[in-house]
């Protein structure tokens, strides 16, 4: 019975232990199955209400990585134009006000403006343009007004920033000591003017310079990675997202020398800063056998002469104006190489300074008075600059065919803008036969340097053509494209025209151009460190009708005043040409004349002496004469 | 496989689980091995996970320490390239009181031969 009873008992209570673990099971499959239920519900019926859909997707930003634009460096590698960011520096003085407005708080409110106080100090210290009480009621009352954005300083750079940060009340951060920081790319000219208008600059849409020619290659290209939060609240790079890798811009490799920019700029500015008249002054240096441009100033003063002198046009690129005398060379080169003057020494008749339809030239009155002759040499006319000679010499020999003489002019390429690595280059105006500004009278006033308007980088690579036996060279401005310091493409010098003229004409020319400086217009330039020769150039500018006011002379306004152009342009040294060099000033409307063979003679005697002093080319050699005992072990 | 065996597992499956005899039944001991194996990947996977953050971490870190060190070295060049021209030697060296100037005549090269 006893045993019956007790299977009996196990029976029931294993029946009990089943229907528990039913039950339990039940509940996990009715769970389960509401589970499943649930996830198909989800997956194929149930939408997201958008109030609340941010907060089912992960925290993800998109980042922007900005590219370093890229360096613009001088021939010899010194930067002259980086890129680096600056600093703002603003205050939130509002921060926890607030909150330490509640009861019980006030001693907080009175530690923040004790700090504010403090921090007054050494922003006094740091800056010193205000004083510690000045910073402090600043900060103080812009509490006061709820003042939430207050600049406290702009441009600062980075360690100037970092020590910022470090002062009382800032470094508590800007949840409660209100610094704001904002930080903006700059570029930053090291050299401050010099060379500045060829540097150029990109701002929004002002660009010129070689920062808007090379603008693609100095920008670089944006990238973008997507980041996401980590547990810790620290933003990472979600590397299941696209992202493209920022590429930074690539380094422009000028033709510039740093040392020349200064030498020029320094001179130019000596010789305006003397004259209140002048109001511009440019000067081009290039390398004779190659066209790269050494330097390239332009300083002018802007409306008034009382206005800082500063890079504020290119001048040597966009100036078309006529040229005056420097162009007399054109026309001699011409009249040699055409084979119409075999010899600098032959005469043309004097005449007293006349050619039909010219006016006088006075010059030759003098030299008919000094001298008693009747006949002139060509040299001669060119070493005084005469007009009449020049005028005799177009008329004499081109009078039936003045095309011959502009076809020379075009292959020169004065009568084209040729590919320049800056844009802008300004267009000549020339006026051949067939065009409406030709008259009776255009042929000689070209060939003295009055019928034709180019820009002085034509003149100067004109020059430089000469200099170059003939092989006239293409003016360039970037060596190379760069990388980190690789070199990834380089420019060649190219030529513009092969042979402007045979190596015997440019030998010829060279020898009147030497003349001019030794005993003609720019004697001045004698006794340089190295020889110089080359030619003077004065030339009216032609007026706008405001200026003329009312004057029908278009080279005179009302009260007989006039602007003037004086250019010096040669090259050195005269027997083994290295440099072309070019200077021209520009005057305001004055009374007085400026002359090529004067301030700007002036200045490329300054440059070429010191050019001769830095240079290595014309270092003299020390020779060893005695030997040193060497030292016995 | 006729339908009836097929109704026949699943109820012997539905029986199993309600006596919660399943893991016994389909002899899941034999699988602990595998079992345990795909839990430590799944804690390493984790663990790595974590790891990969800090590291990325690190690395943004250190490429802002580098764009600190670049804007350095960016702003220290400015200001050595500013006081090498001759113009601001020339400045600073009056400033000092110096009589030193740029020379009028080219260095000389002394030729060993």
């Amino acid at each position: 019975m006893r045993e019956q009873s007790e299977i009996k008992d196990s029976i029931q209570n294993r029946d009990r232990i089943h229907v528990v673990m039913f039950f339990l099971s039940l509940m996990f499959m009715v769970l389960g199955g509401f589970i499943l239920a649930w996830i198909i519900k989800i997956q194929t019926t149930y939408t997201v209400d958008s109030s609340v859909i941010g907060l089912f997707r992960p925290v993800e930003q998109k980042h922007v990585d900005h590219p370093v634009r890229g360096r613009i460096l001088a021939t010899d590698g010194r930067p002259m134009a980086i890129s680096a960011p600056l600093y703002d520096l603003y205050m939130d003085c509002t921060v926890r006000k607030k909150d330490y407005q509640e009861e019980g708080k006030d001693s907080l409110e009175r530690a923040w403006r004790n700090k504010a106080r403090e921090l007054g100090r050494y922003l006094s210290a740091e800056f010193k343009d205000r004083s510690a009480d000045e910073y402090a009621n600043m900060i103080l009352s812009g509490r006061q007004k709820g003042s939430r954005y207050l600049r406290l300083q702009r441009n600062l750079d980075l360690s100037t920033i970092q020590r910022v940060r470090t002062f009382p009340l800032f470094k508590e951060g800007p949840y409660t000591g209100g610094i704001i920081v904002e930080e903006h790319e700059e570029r930053i000219y090291p050299y401050d003017s010099l060379a500045r208008r060829v540097i150029g600059y990109v701002k929004e849409q002002n660009r010129i310079g070689l920062e808007s020619s090379f603008d693609t290659e100095l920008h670089g290209t944006e990238g973008y990675e997507w980041r996401r939060v980590t547990d810790n609240k620290r933003w990472i790079r979600d590397l299941d997202s696209a992202a493209v890798k920022v590429k930074d811009g690539n380094d422009i490799r000028t033709t510039l020398n740093v040392d020349f920019q200064d030498i020029a700029d320094k001179a130019l500015r000596a010789q305006i800063n003397a004259n209140e008249d002048i109001r511009a002054g440019i000067c081009i240096i290039m390398e004779a056998k190659t066209g790269a441009i050494r330097a390239m100033v332009n300083l002018s003063r802007g409306a008034t002469p009382q206005t800082t002198l500063w890079e504020r046009e290119n001048l040597a690129l966009r100036e078309v104006g006529e040229q005056g005398s420097v162009m007399k060379t054109v026309t001699l080169l011409s009249v040699v190489e055409d084979g119409y003057v075999r010899s600098l020494e032959q005469t043309i008749p004097t005449n007293n300074g006349l050619v039909p339809k010219y006016n006088q030239d006075v010059h030759i009155l003098d030299y008919q008075r000094e001298t008693g002759r009747r006949a002139i040499s060509v040299m001669h006319g060119f070493e005084i600059s005469s007009n009449y000679v020049f005028a005799y010499l177009a008329e004499t020999y081109y009078g039936k065919q003045p095309q011959e003489l502009f076809d020379h002019i075009y292959s020169y390429r004065l009568g084209e803008a040729f590919d320049f690595d800056i844009t802008g280059l300004g267009k000549p105006v020339v006026n051949r036969p067939g065009t409406p500004g030709w008259s009776g009278t255009t042929l000689g006033t070209t060939a003295y340097g009055y019928g034709i308007s180019v820009t002085p980088l034509h003149i100067a690579t004109f020059y430089n053509g000469i200099a170059n036996k003939g092989r006239m060279m293409k003016p360039y401005l970037v060596e190379s494209i760069e990388k980190d310091g690789k070199v990834l493409k380089q420019f060649v010098p190219s030529a513009l025209n092969e042979s402007i003229c045979s190596a015997a004409t440019a030998d010829t020319v060279t020898r009147a151009l030497r003349a001019v400086v030794n005993s003609g217009t720019a004697t001045r330039l004698k006794g340089a460190k190295l020889p110089v020769c080359g030619k003077t150039g004065t030339a009216r500018v032609v007026l706008n009708p405001e200026e003329r006011g009312g004057s029908r002379d278009p080279y005179l306004d009302a009260y007989g005043r006039k602007k003037n152009q004086g250019t010096f342009v040669g090259f050195f040294p005269a027997d083994d040409p290295k440099y072309t060099i070019l200077v021209t000033v520009y005057s305001y409307l004055s009374s007085k004349s400026f002359y090529g063979g004067t301030m700007p003679a002036l200045a490329v005697r300054e440059i070429v002496d010191k050019i001769y002093a830095l240079d290595s080319d014309w270092r003299p050699e020390l020779h060893r004469v005695a030997s040193v005992p060497q030292m016995k072990d | 496989m006729s339908v009836k065996t097929i109704l026949h597992a699943i109820r012997n499956t539905f029986r199993a689980i309600r006596s919660g005899e399943l893991l016994l039944r389909i002899r899941a001991d034999k699988y602990y091995m595998h079992i345990m194996y795909l839990f430590l990947l799944m804690w390493m996977t984790i663990l790595l996970s974590l790891q990969v953050d800090k590291t990325l971490a690190r690395v943004g870190d250190n490429k802002a320490a580098l764009e600190r060190l670049r804007i350095h070295h960016a702003e220290k060049e400015a200001a050595l390239v500013k006081l090498h021209s001759a113009s601001a030697a020339e400045i600073r060296l009056r400033e000092l009181g110096s009589e030193a100037a740029l020379p009028n005549e080219p260095a000389s090269v002394i030729k060993s031969k």
